[in-house]
């Protein structure tokens, strides 16, 4: 096997290609994401922030220690718990898989702090369902960002398994290899770029959250950023932009990872059947869902019934009426749609650079626009306001507009889609390419009608993400967005700012419905319908 | 003739009537109550005025950042904060327009800024709340200095990162020094205090018997009690004149970048007069504190809380510091 992945993909190259004009959108766009690091750096300095100081300051090793050890076991977590539920989902009988697939991304949408309130009323001590030990701390932190951020790795992954070969896997088990050896030696090879890339979003994730570590009362760098942004700017300040430099670090570091082996694609990817292990597979898709997915929801539905008996102001449970969460709605819906789109456009140029074209400005670009993604939402929008309210004539104009809301969603999340659009593209060999050109086909209908098709599960997916991501978006939507403009996600967060717990249920509870439809709708049959066409 | 005539006359005083005067400007309102806690009022103030609203929410901290930030190009007209923190903020920054002494002679004067720069609008007191099933009443402290006390050890949750115990901590640097203050802390943070990511979160636990009890505003027990009456979590305050007693005002403010001020002003002083003070008083469990309208019947009268005195004024300028004794007591964090 390892003879077929090692087609010499390069046949027909001659010369590296230059590619100026791509070079240029690249680099633009790398200036667009430098805009929060610029920020930060602009800010903390001038505020008299020592980086040095602060770097070394115990107050920080601690957090920042933290910070590392849930970001990095989260991720490694979640990236084994993504791929093995995309594996399941995508190349076996398991039963029930349709349901499934729309099912498992759902859980990327519970903004973590609603999904840590809830699991804590779930299973937290004296919580609806007796559990011990209590879930907090560095493992009630680690439970919740795994089951929320296992989507970063199950998406992107299960689309990459959909398009890769039959033919490599068929005819390791004709030379008599068995289903695991088959599984190792073909299948992981094939999907380790995009198991890596997802896995890095987690990571990047987990830098940045608040909401399920302070809830889980586990204390990282972001409690330190939060808590001193108003008395302390400077601190805060500094410590936002050490995040951020750890995150172009580890970006860059992975940027060193050995290319994905490449393999022609087929139509029909292989099923194995799972055979007697159905049914423990079964139950452990359904234990991830139930704790992941059906445990908060529960939450959110005895919340909406305990709240029938409420008095005042607020959502009063059952009978009372929704109307006040249709615009959200559909704000929140034309946000994450325009979002996902975006994110997919502006960021493919530098994941098509990154995978394909050497020299610096791709590599420096694409750790750019990982690096935001690691920042706090807050940190973000911050930088978005410094920049847009300074910006000259029509530019300054933009301020707190639908167009600038949506760059800022960008900006921060662009990142999901880079990383799931890198693996797609890496996947598709590059003779492909070259084939077309020997036979004379332009650069762009060659990059449209081969390339395209043969990326687009990974790319639908990669905006999947992005959408998902800015459905649970608070601090950019509430700092930046046109004024009066709400969405589900700010209707949760005032909610829940005040022990509005019956409005936080019913609004989660819309929130994830309307991901299930988007998600079903724009994801997996966009995904699935892929029919790339036949190699050679 | 004569009637073309009058028909442009009349549409030329209809177009100068929208032009001067008669189309008001939209206010723009920064708001950190969030919008169950003061939409309704911002909607029976357009009715009465025919003045529009418009109203950004988000966390009193995180909008002062951002008006902050947007310097002299924000929109905002005026800022209305849960905590006397983020407006002294702002107020340090010169960003606060000084309030007229007809509006500010509304509100007693403990509860407003002595330069005028912002008023109170309603008050939340610190309280403790504990679980009935697991504390024993006779064995609550009486002070908030007792939660030092071994009787204590591991029992009691606290949050330093939260706006309102930071408020809590500079009021007790201003009446016991710092000294004090820093002693209490490192005694919590000795005493094994568990730490809460805000006072939500902290009922939610006290409720489900995560935690003994609490310190926290008094506002948020009794938010959770109107949806679910059957919680074991109750407020008890401390003795009369207790610190941990204190009064936290929400505070309104008119900002200096605003366009029409005398709009914002209205608002201010609809926010004190009755209807509205009722609304706080009734709806959302607050103390009113203008209007000579009474506290709901939920709530202990004033004078049974003994709620403390300080001057607010010195907040802002002192969070910082306080920031400073929470990072050196360990109460947080490392």
């Amino acid at each position: 096997m390892r003879a077929v992945s090692k087609v010499p993909d390069r046949t027909f190259e001659t010369r590296p290609p230059r590619r100026w004009g791509l070079r240029t959108v690249v680099a633009l766009v790398g200036v667009g994401f430098a805009f929060p690091v610029g920020y930060l750096a602009w800010a903390a300095v001038g505020l008299g922030g020592e980086f040095w100081a602060t770097l070394t300051s115990a107050s920080t090793l601690v957090p920042l220690r933290n910070s590392l050890l849930i970001a990095g076991s989260t991720a490694a977590a979640a990236g084994l718990l993504g791929s093995l539920l995309a594996w399941l989902v995508v190349r076996t009988d398991l039963p029930g898989r349709r349901l499934w697939k729309t099912i498992l991304p759902l859980p990327l949408v519970v903004p973590s702090f609603v999904g840590a309130t809830a699991l804590l009323a779930a299973f937290g001590r004296g919580g609806l369902v007796p559990f011990i030990p209590r879930v907090e701390g560095f493992w009630g932190a680690f439970a919740v960002l795994t089951l929320l951020t296992y989507p970063y790795v199950y998406l992107p992954v299960a689309a990459r398994l959909s398009t890769t070969s039959a033919s490599l896997e068929e005819a390791a088990r004709l030379l008599g290899k068995g289903s695991v050896t088959t599984i190792v030696r073909v299948v992981v090879p094939q999907i380790r770029e995009t198991v890596l890339a997802g896995t890095m979003l987690v990571f990047l994730y987990g830098l940045s959250d608040f909401g399920a570590v302070s809830l889980m009362r586990y204390d990282t760098i972001t409690r330190a950023i939060f808590s001193a942004r108003l008395f302390d700017r400077a601190a805060s300040l500094t410590l936002g932009l050490v995040l951020a430099v750890l995150a172009l670090a580890v970006a860059a570091f992975e940027r060193l990872g050995a290319p994905t082996r490449t393999a022609p694609f087929a139509t029909l990817p292989l099923r194995y059947p799972l055979g007697r292990w159905s049914v423990p597979a079964t139950l452990f898709v359904a234990a991830v869902v139930g704790v992941g997915l059906v445990a908060p929801l529960a939450v959110f539905v005895f919340w909406v019934v305990r709240g029938s008996a409420t008095v005042g102001v607020g959502f009063s449970g059952l009978g009372d009426s929704l109307a006040f969460l249709v615009e959200p709605t559909l704000n929140s819906a034309g946000a994450a749609l325009a979002a996902g789109v975006m994110a997919a456009v502006v960021t493919l140029p530098v994941a098509y650079a990154a995978v394909r074209l050497r020299g610096w400005v791709p590599a420096v670009t694409s750790t750019v626009v990982n690096s935001v993604f690691a920042l706090p939402g807050l940190v973000v929008a911050l930088a978005v306001v410094f920049w847009a309210i300074r910006a000259p004539g029509a530019l300054g104009g933009l301020y707190q507009t639908f167009p600038l809301l949506v760059f800022a969603y960008v900006l921060h999340f662009g990142a999901q889609a880079m990383q799931s659009s890198r693996a797609a593209i890496a996947a598709v060999p590059r003779r492909y390419d070259d084939v077309g050109r020997t036979l004379g086909v332009g650069r762009w209908r060659r990059f449209l009608t081969v390339e395209v098709p043969l990326m687009r599960p990974g790319l639908v997916a990669g905006s999947g993400l992005v959408l998902l991501s800015t459905l649970k978006e608070l601090p950019a939507t509430l700092l930046l967005a046109p004024i009066g403009f709400e969405t589900l996600a700010t209707k949760i967060w005032g909610a829940a700012e005040d022990g509005f717990f019956a409005e936080v249920g019913i609004t989660s509870l819309v929130l994830v419905a309307l991901s299930a439809i988007l998600t079903w709708l724009l994801v997996l049959r966009q995904a699935s319908v892929t029919s790339p066409p036949p190699p050679n | 003739m004569k009637r073309p005539l009058l028909a442009l006359l009349g549409s030329l005083a209809l177009l100068l009537a929208a032009c001067g005067g008669g189309q008001p400007e939209t206010l723009t309102v920064y708001s950190g109550r969030t919008e169950n806690l003061i939409g309704p009022l911002l909607e029976r103030f357009t009715a009465e005025t025919g003045i529009p609203v418009e109203v950004r929410y988000g966390q009193s901290a995180d909008l002062a950042l951002l008006i902050d930030q947007e310097g002299d190009r924000s929109p905002a007209d005026v800022f209305i904060s849960q905590s006397p923190g983020a407006v002294g903020y702002l107020a340090e920054r010169d960003r606060l327009r000084p309030i007229p002494e007809r509006l500010l002679g509304l509100v007693p004067a403990e509860f407003r800024n002595a330069d005028g720069l912002w008023i109170g609008m309603t008050g939340r007191v610190r309280t403790l709340v504990y679980n009935r099933d697991l504390v024993d009443p006779a064995d609550l402290p009486r002070s908030v200095f007792d939660l030092t006390d071994e009787a204590y050890r591991g029992r009691v949750a606290v949050a330093p990162a939260n706006g309102s115990f930071q408020d809590f901590v500079t009021a007790m640097r201003e009446l016991y020094g710092d000294d004090a203050a820093l002693d209490w802390l490192r005694g919590l943070a000795a005493n094994d205090a568990q730490t809460y990511a805000n006072n939500t979160a902290i009922v939610q636990a006290v409720a489900r018997g995560d935690v003994p009890m609490g310190l926290v505003n008094h506002y948020y027990n009794l938010r959770a009690k109107a949806e679910d009456p059957t919680i074991a979590s109750e407020n008890s305050p401390f003795a009369d004149g207790d610190i941990g007693n204190l009064m936290i005002v929400t505070a309104i403010t008119v900002l200096s970048t605003a366009d029409a001020p005398e709009d914002a002003e209205r608002l201010v002083e609809f926010m004190l007069g009755e209807e509205a003070q009722r609304f706080f008083s009734e709806q959302t469990f607050e103390y009113p504190l203008a209007a000579g309208v009474e506290p709901a019947d939920v709530l202990p009268p004033l004078s049974a809380v003994g709620v403390a005195t300080y001057d607010f004024d010195r907040l802002g300028g002192g969070l910082e510091r306080t920031k400073e004794l929470i990072d050196e007591s360990g109460l947080e964090g490392p």
